[in-house]
């Protein structure tokens, strides 16, 4: 175990009783990635490079000391151009990578949506599906089962949920992965960029749901899209070149973020 | 991390998910479905008995040859399955392990958990077959579990150790595709081991003796000494004092360093894969 990630998971379920409470503190981050230059992915290309004294990857700083907390209930946007980091922050808050440099912690049981529908198999019933995702979320049998109910009427599926996978439509699939990630009952939420899914009306389903967690549930969701931002976030985070370059209200973060075009 | 730490409920479950969802989704779409487990190690031996039993005559000397060669293709198909499914269980459940974060250990143990299954099922086919061949059942035969148990662990060393390499450098695959190759003639699987020992004074009681030492050897022969005939050279039977722990050693070595160096890497298996 790493001593840079202190990852306190103590469960806060219940009411909020101090909706103060920091739950997620970032210190001073960075992440670095090695590009391979010349092609180093081979057992052959390792050795010889490590004979010549070639590196064989060039360091890319990814974020350079990125620094933030969440309290409780906070509903934030995390936007940025392409390339800027945002991804990778989502990923190292996840623990899917290690920070290079810096620390995370985390109050409270963190629900990572990267992706929807991650480990989803065609071969396997709408059912199947809902307990393998639920598994690598981090939850059990009985927690799976408590929410499945939830997950299915949410999803509008009910009549769907012993047929495959491969046969349900790209929107039905969308649709029940979407239901899993906002029914799975974690104090912090992680969502990349997506927040409606479907048809009008389920989409509409969505965002009611969205709007009526302000305040009782902690979201980050990282996203291209301003109207979302202005329409949820309580807070929104702008990162330019792995840097925060504007941290506060959902509307002046928005328009920095527009303006990043306009000044070319 | 201790093992109450590892071996936590949220592990236990998502092993269990994975291992059933590998399971189910082996035979999708096959006709005779979970019939290939079983199936697959029959036809193998039937080639081998008919090649080297009737054609070429091995195994004159040893009592209920069919069988004996049947329990050493069966632990074999193990080995490599188990190993093959290993190496690669990082690589092709890659995409999961960009997106969500959770032990790596556990991939490495649900790829090689079919194997197991499927030996399981095996080993049920070769008592009923060891029965029809009027091999008398005997306590001895429950020395079957721990051995299988080392071998497994050998196993999951070399697919922690090498999987782990493996999401680096591909070439893994390939090289072990041919060790092994190359490793199924070093273990008495077709030949039996006296051919090696009557082969020439004392370089086949050397060769017999080194090929002892390999734990894969030490297993099979264990295994066929305690559930079939003692008429079987083991290693215990043809090493002397401390080297007869060679093979012991070398999978706990190989799985404890293995281990170590997969826990050490696995950090990154998400960047890297």
């Amino acid at each position: 175990m790493s001593k840079k990630v202190i990852q306190s998971r103590k469960s806060t379920s219940g009411p909020v009783e101090n909706s103060k409470k920091t739950v997620i503190k970032v210190t001073d981050l960075h992440k670095s990635f090695k590009l391979p230059t010349e092609r180093a992915a081979g057992l052959k290309q390792a050795i010889f490079n490590r004979l010549k004294g070639i590196k064989g990857y060039t360091e890319q700083k990814v974020l350079r000391g990125i620094s933030f907390e969440i309290k409780q209930g906070e509903f934030v946007g995390i936007v940025g151009r392409n390339g800027s980091g945002k991804s990778t922050l989502l990923k190292l808050l996840a623990g899917i990578y290690t920070p290079g440099q810096g620390t995370i912690e985390i109050d409270g049981t963190l629900v990572p949506f990267i992706e929807l529908g991650v480990g989803f198999n065609p071969e396997l019933t709408g059912r199947e599906n809902i307990y393998l995702n639920g598994a690598l979320l981090g939850f059990s049998n009985s927690e799976m089962t408590a929410m499945y109910d939830e997950i299915v009427r949410f999803a509008e599926l009910e009549p769907f949920m012993d047929a495959k996978l491969k046969n349900y439509s790209s929107g039905m699939q969308v649709r029940l992965a979407f239901s899993i990630a906002i029914r799975a009952r974690g104090d912090i939420l992680i969502l990349d960029e997506v927040l409606a899914v479907g048809d009008a009306e389920f989409q509409k389903k969505c965002n009611d749901y969205f709007a009526s967690l302000h305040g009782n549930q902690t979201v980050i969701l990282v996203t291209h899209s301003m109207e979302n931002v202005r329409q949820f976030c309580d807070r929104a985070i702008l990162i330019e070149n792995g840097e925060i370059t504007a941290d506060g209200k959902p509307e002046a973060v928005a328009t920095a973020y527009e303006n990043l075009w306009s000044q070319g | 991390m201790g093992i109450p730490r590892v071996l936590c409920r949220k592990n236990r479950v998502l092993l269990g998910e994975l291992i059933k969802t590998d399971f189910k989704l082996r035979y999708q779409g096959s006709i005779l479905g979970y019939f290939w487990a079983i199936l697959r190690p029959l036809l193998m031996f039937a080639i081998l008995y008919i090649v080297f039993a009737k054609l070429l005559n091995f195994g004159n000397d040893i009592p209920h040859y069919p069988v004996y060669l049947l329990t050493g293709t069966v632990l074999w198909n193990f080995f490599t399955e188990c190993t093959g499914q290993g190496i690669n269980a990082i690589i092709s459940r890659g995409d999961l392990l960009r997106k969500i974060s959770f032990p790596k250990w556990i991939i490495v143990v649900s790829a090689t958990a079919t194997a197991l299954i499927n030996l399981g099922i095996n080993l049920c086919v070769i008592v009923i077959f060891a029965l029809i061949n009027g091999v008398s059942p005997s306590f001895s035969w429950l020395w079957v579990f721990p051995l299988i148990l080392e071998l497994y662990a050998f196993a999951l060393g070399i697919s922690f150790l090498l999987g782990a390499i493996n999401v680096k450098y591909r070439d893994i695959t390939s090289i072990w595709d041919v060790f092994v190759q190359a490793l199924f003639y070093a273990v008495p699987i077709i030949y039996p081991l006296t051919m090696v020992l009557n082969s020439g004074g004392s370089f086949g009681q050397f060769a017999a003796q080194i090929i002892c030492l390999n734990p894969i050897t030490q297993v099979i022969q264990d295994v066929r000494y305690n559930l079939i005939t003692d008429a079987t050279i083991t290693t215990w039977s043809i090493v002397d004092g401390f080297a007869r722990a060679i093979p012991i050693l070398i999978v706990v070595l190989t799985l404890v360093l293995a281990a170590l160096f997969f826990r050490n890497r696995s950090k990154y298996f998400a960047e890297e894969v």
